[in-house]
């Protein structure tokens, strides 16, 4: 079949140059478009798929696209962006039913009208959308603290290339009815299925808030700090430890400027705290944060910062631009050593209390950085490139060798996505 | 399994275990064929192994031979999870029972599912650090069953239930193999989170060997408070209205007048005798924030209809008003022979109604119910009242739960919060999925667990769905779908 009939085959909308440009993913461009109404829709269109055996990539807000390997094959895009609504919010039950393609600014700002909030905050929240964030599991900076996106997600309707809309969990914060499957569809990149609405457990918001910023002439005692706090009852929401440079990025313009005049010079890392909850308990744990700095030889700076910090810092690790971001996930006491091993040419954001550690590296390096962090990581922790151009991901193992288990996970796969037409190649060996 | 195959496959295990952990007389075994719900069954074959090792190499006997494996540790499974229906080898965790690892620095622990879940905590407390899920039976079950249960407790309101505490699993699958999923990290390692989804699939997709969970720091106070209501409907009404104000309590739990009854006859908790509700609230922080809190709960307790609320002063005190609670099961001797204990959950707002509708069904049936729950979560636990001796009752209170369920799910709630679907609410998990939704689980299922070996009978309908045709090798007898409960003559002790 030539090109034009294969395309003319395929089930979706025919779509112009420009959106083709848009829709495509590591510069493999799709010949058609879906954009299902609700669940129901979008399991139709799958089966459409799965019948004319059309590779499937699925769509959020597209913040998170470069993550993974380049698909083996791509033909229809597969966009929830008609699936906005939010169905069910009772704030007394304090939980929420959405659509997965539900932007999260707009989830967060339905919850704060009733005092309530996520707490995730992951990267692009303007754009990001809640099925995006399920697919590929991103993670704001309050982990350590809040948990993660399997932690608040309380059911799932998935479409499947069967045609069937199944769910799981339910609408109830408590509730071991049948298996988690929620848990297999985050961070699967939508291999498995395709998320069409989420259930969140949701909270109220914090009374207050406050930043704090540690300044240290090494990583190793600011991280030392981020680590201590993390294990204190009153543990800051966030922790992050940035190097000179990625503050200066994650601080607007007039702010990074004076940033870079003043510091004489020899403050090079900075360990920046987010605290919330109660207001004598902020209070609390900012004093405690400053004597733990203080005894750890570092500064304390308490600048007025904007809030445009934590969201540049939150973004930080999803640059706009052709950026290589490698991620390694590490226990606790490993991200000293990682962020040791970490080249002078590349910069840090590394979360001490969630043994996360994020690192942006020039191409040219990305090859060596990326095995030497490995090597850093040990047998406990492990590296993937959360961002690259396509040009250097053949010579970079994306995902690192397949994890144990991963037999079960291939066999996952066959049994939920049996022609493979789901992200095929994306996920991690090769899924 | 005939008396042939039997001896054979235990002339096996034995030479994994060593002859004295592998046995089947049925005499030894009669303690193998409970645990706490009213079901019983006989297994053929029980084994007590003392390595990850030996496990695997159990189970990898046991799938050859296509002989059905349960797992089971403190067997307090209110749902029927852990007994063998379908009989064959169970698997029992006496030996491996141990904490092998506590790691501050990492906010870590490592233990063997044969440990108790009561005294992780208790190891934990000299360095300042606890294991958050605490299921009112702490002190008997063990972690490995609350993994296969995804376990709660009180304290889960706040912190989250088991999945959220676990980052890692050593299982043992079908095919022998002994795999680590996850581990130290944070619960985020590369591919599918298998660790996610094996919490809470009740031991059908593999046994597990090894726990990797998150300790954290105690709270410096924990301020609990006991609120008095005229009825359950008042109290219901003022969590809705305590959740509201942006407090995060730790735990409300909510005992109703005929609980507390039973509670004071047996434990003197001190709740009053002439109370229609009593809600146990608690709430966690610095010593000044739990004090601020704790003012702040009461006044809106007081706002919403509360005649007293007391403040425990001291630990004593605090102690005193949760032994009640944690009690509250035992105490149901003190009103009744037997009790049957369901485990519904409905949406918060929507506790008044169901808690109506389940006196309207006690009114008409005339058995009697008690209420004591984890309120903030909408999580029930109705206790019907019975006496097993009494011809009919126990079929009786079957159909009165049956109808509690189905009114919890159509209210948007759930079958089951924390106890499992089990073997006891295996049809009635219909009243929350569709053919459809439970299809996708039974291909995941199959994924782990091909030929159905791994605690079979349990959370699937008995019925409706296809079975996995599997040839049985010469020698071994196919086992029957649906077996009959054996011995039957143990209702609830």
């Amino acid at each position: 079949m030539g090109v034009k009939a294969r395309a003319q085959a395929l089930p979706g909308h025919e779509i112009n140059v420009e959106e083709q440009r848009r829709l495509s993913v590591d510069g493999l461009l799709p010949s058609t478009v879906m954009r299902p109404g609700d669940a129901d829709d979008a399991a139709r269109g799958l089966h459409a798929c799965d019948l004319a055996s059309a590779a499937v990539v699925v769509w959020g807000g597209g913040t998170q696209m470069r993550l993974g390997a380049p698909p083996r094959r791509y033909e229809v895009a597969f966009s929830t962006e008609r699936m906005t609504r939010l169905l069910e919010y009772e704030p007394a039950d304090l939980t929420c039913r959405v659509e997965a393609g539900m932007r999260l600014t707009d989830l967060q700002a339905a919850l704060r009208a009733q005092g309530q909030r996520l707490p995730l905050d992951p990267p692009h929240p303007e754009r990001a959308t809640v099925g995006g964030m399920l697919g590929a599991n991103t993670n704001g900076l309050s982990r350590g603290r809040y948990g993660m996106v399997r932690d608040w997600v309380i059911g799932i309707a998935v479409a499947y290339p069967s045609g069937k809309v199944a769910r799981a969990g339910g609408k109830v914060v408590k509730n071991v009815a049948g298996y988690d499957l929620m848990k297999l569809h985050i961070g699967a990149l939508g291999t498995l299925g395709v998320v069409v609405e989420v259930n969140f457990k949701v909270q109220a918001r914090p009374e207050k808030e406050a930043t704090l910023l540690g300044q240290f002439e090494a990583p190793a005692p600011a991280l030392e700090v981020g680590l201590k706090l993390a294990r204190q009852y009153l543990a800051p929401a966030a922790a992050i430890v940035l190097d000179r440079d990625s503050l200066f990025e994650s601080l607007p313009p007039p702010l990074a400027g004076e940033a870079r005049g003043g510091g004489g010079g020899k403050t090079r890392w900075t360990l920046a705290l987010k605290l919330d909850g109660y207001a004598r308990e902020v209070e609390a744990a900012r004093d405690q944060a400053i004597r733990f700095i203080r005894e750890a030889g570092g500064g304390v700076e308490e600048p007025e910062i904007p809030p445009a910090f934590w969201d540049a810092a939150r973004d930080w690790a999803a640059p706009a631009d052709d950026g290589v971001v490698l991620r390694a996930i590490v226990p606790l006491t490993s991200s000293q050593r990682l962020v040791a091993a970490v080249p002078p040419d590349a910069r840090i954001l590394a979360q001490p209390a969630s043994g996360v550690v994020d690192v942006r590296v020039p191409a040219p390096s990305a090859v060596k950085t990326l095995s030497r962090l490995r090597l850093a990581a040990g047998v406990e922790g492990q590296v993937v490139v959360a961002a690259a151009p396509v040009a250097l991901k053949p010579a970079l193992d994306v995902w690192g060798p397949p994890p144990p288990g991963f037999p079960i996970m291939r066999a996952l796969k066959q049994a939920l996505d049996p022609n493979g037409i789901l992200n095929p190649g994306r996920f991690v060996g090769g899924i | 399994m005939d008396a042939a195959d039997r001896e054979l496959l235990l002339g096996r295990l034995r030479g994994v275990v060593g002859e004295r952990y592998a046995f089947a007389d049925p005499y030894e075994m009669r303690l193998y064929q409970y645990d706490a719900s009213p079901e019983t069954a006989l297994p053929d074959i029980v084994v007590i192994p003392g390595t990850a090792k030996e496990v695997a190499q159990v189970v990898k006997l046991c799938a050859d031979a296509r002989v059905p494996i349960t797992a089971r540790s403190a067997a307090s499974s209110l749902a029927g999870g852990t007994v063998p229906v379908e009989q064959g080898v169970v698997i029992t965790f006496a030996r491996m029972d141990r904490i092998l690892e506590i790691d501050i620095d990492n906010l870590r622990a490592v233990v063997q599912p044969g440990a108790v879940n009561l005294s992780l905590s208790q190891a934990l407390k000299p360095h300042g650090y606890y294991y958050v899920p605490d299921p009112s039976s702490q002190g008997a079950c063990t972690i490995g069953g609350n993994v296969g249960t995804n376990a709660g407790g009180p304290h889960t309101l706040l912190y989250g239930v088991t999945v959220n505490h676990v980052t890692g699993l050593e299982v043992a699958l079908a095919s022998g193999e002994l795999v680590q999923v996850g581990g130290r990290n944070a619960a985020e390692a590369t591919g599918y989170d298998l660790t996610g989804i094996l919490v809470g699939s009740e031991g059908t997709m593999g046994v597990v060997t090894r726990i990797w969970v998150k300790i954290q720091p105690l709270p410096p106070v924990q301020k609990t408070l006991m609120a008095v209501y005229p009825d359950v409907a008042t109290a219901s009404n003022a969590v809705s209205a305590i959740v509201r104000t942006g407090i995060l309590p730790a735990a409300i739990e909510m005992m109703d007048k005929l609980s507390i009854q039973a509670i004071e006859a047996a434990s003197h908790a001190g709740y009053p005798l002439d109370a229609g509700a009593v809600l146990l609230l608690e709430v966690d922080g610095t010593p000044d924030v739990a004090e601020e809190l704790g003012e702040r709960m009461a006044k809106v307790c007081r706002e919403n209809g509360a005649s007293e609320v007391r403040v425990a002063r001291n630990e004593a005190e605090r102690q005193a008003l949760w032994k009640g609670r944690k009690g509250a099961f035992s105490a149901m001797g003190r009103l009744s022979p037997d009790f049957y204990v369901m485990d519904g959950v409905v949406p918060r707002t929507k506790l008044p109604e169901t808690l109506a509708k389940i006196h309207a069904i006690s009114e008409r049936t005339g058995f009697k119910i008690c209420n004591v729950f984890h309120a903030g979560d909408g999580n029930l636990h109705p206790l019907v009242l019975f006496d097993a001796f009494k011809p009919g009752q126990y079929e009786a209170v079957l159909r009165i739960g049956d109808e509690i369920l189905k009114l919890c799910a159509d209210a948007g709630g759930s079958v089951t919060g924390e106890h499992g679907i089990g073997l006891e609410k295996r049809e009635n998990i219909r009243y929350v999925f569709s053919d459809d939704d439970l299809e996708v689980m039974d291909r995941v299922r199959r994924v782990f667990d091909p030929q159905r070996l791994m605690n079979p009978g349990k959370v699937f309908p008995g019925g409706g769905l296809t079975p996995s045709h599997v040839p049985m090798p010469p020698g071994y007898p196919r086992r029957q779908p649906g077996a009959v409960v054996a011995g039957g003559d143990d209702l609830w002790v």
